[in-house]
């Protein structure tokens, strides 16, 4: 609640923006120096590094998704302006991260499984839902020019897109599917390998930083917006 | 050592660390030219108001009208 204040929000996060920035370049450029020196898997040979940017793609688009859902919620029973900001803000980069996840995982699929997409496989039609209530709710929002309006009707739908993240995580495990099962968010522990798991966790700090990154500056971005059109109606008032 | 031979991958490996590069780059470069031009824009806007408010003889908005504009500003509208 502390930062509910958009005044205080602007204040608290002017100094964690950049160190947020330099954090993500830092974590970035660690995972790749990772991702190639680790060596070839024993299946999957070279596309394994196509995990280091798939795997972290994924898991953070889905946790966007929750972030979003959330502010969703606090914007619609709240009315508060900065969870609606924070839902507005999340909704580009988890659509590029569920984008990327689902390319990337094409790339993957064509030489391990011999096709880039299977229509009923239940985690990419999952993941290819997701990316379908990202873009609905930026549609959503745009097509609605009272923003009051475009608000309410945006929550509603990111709201209703909650459901859809219980069935994207455990639709291995629900459904026989050609998705491989979790290997890192099991009960006896990540499946993986030391040499490929250290990569891994760095990429999705990195993507999960960077996501952070970008989220808070397009928070800080909105208020700026919302302040000079609210100055720009108020003197054209006063003029 | 680093190992950047794909060998017979390489038409998938690299493809999608080159996307994944360009959309992260994407994203962060909209979010840092939105963020410069609106501040941009806000700064023009107190000089012109602060500007015509000294040659009205009205004076500076005072730094808690300042305050309360950044608050009205983020309230949605009726």
């Amino acid at each position: 609640m502390f930062l509910a204040n958009p005044d205080r929000f602007l204040r608290f996060t002017r100094p964690l923006t950049p160190a947020l920035w330099g954090l993500t370049a830092v974590l970035l450029a660690v995972g790749t120096w990772l991702a190639f020196i680790a060596p070839e898997d024993y299946q999957q040979g070279d596309t394994v590094r196509i995990m280091f940017v798939h795997v972290p793609a994924a898991s953070v688009g889905l946790m966007i998704y929750a972030v979003l859902g959330v502010s969703s919620f606090f914007a619609l029973v709240f009315r508060h302006p900065l969870a609606d900001a924070a839902a507005r803000a999340a909704a580009l980069p988890g659509a590029a991260y569920t984008a990327l996840a689902l390319i990337t995982g094409s790339l993957w699929g064509r030489p391990m499984w011999g096709a880039w997409w299977v229509w009923g496989d239940a985690r990419l039609m999952s993941e290819l839902v997701l990316l379908l209530f990202y873009i609905g709710y930026m549609a959503l929002r745009a097509s609605i020019d009272d923003e009051a309006k475009a608000t309410r009707a945006a929550a509603i739908l990111g709201l209703v897109g909650l459901i859809n993240l219980p069935i994207v995580k455990f639709s291995v495990d629900w459904w026989n599917t050609l998705h491989q099962p979790a290997s890192l968010m099991r009960a006896n522990g990540p499946s993986v390998t030391a040499d490929i798991l250290a990569p891994l966790l760095t990429m999705m700090a990195a993507y999960g930083v960077f996501f952070l990154a970008v989220w808070i500056t397009s928070i800080r971005t909105e208020i700026v917006r919302r302040r000079v059109l609210t100055l720009r109606a108020r003197s054209a008032h006063e003029a | 050592m680093i190992d950047l031979d794909m060998g017979a991958y390489a038409g998938f490996v690299w493809p999608a660390w080159a996307i994944s590069t360009i959309a992260l780059a994407a994203l962060a470069a909209r979010a840092l030219i939105a963020d410069r031009r609106w501040n941009a824009e806000l700064k023009q806007l107190d000089t012109d108001t602060d500007a015509a408010r000294a040659q009205t003889g009205q004076g500076l908005l005072a730094p808690k009208t300042r305050a309360q504009a950044v608050r009205s500003a983020v309230a949605p509208r009726k």
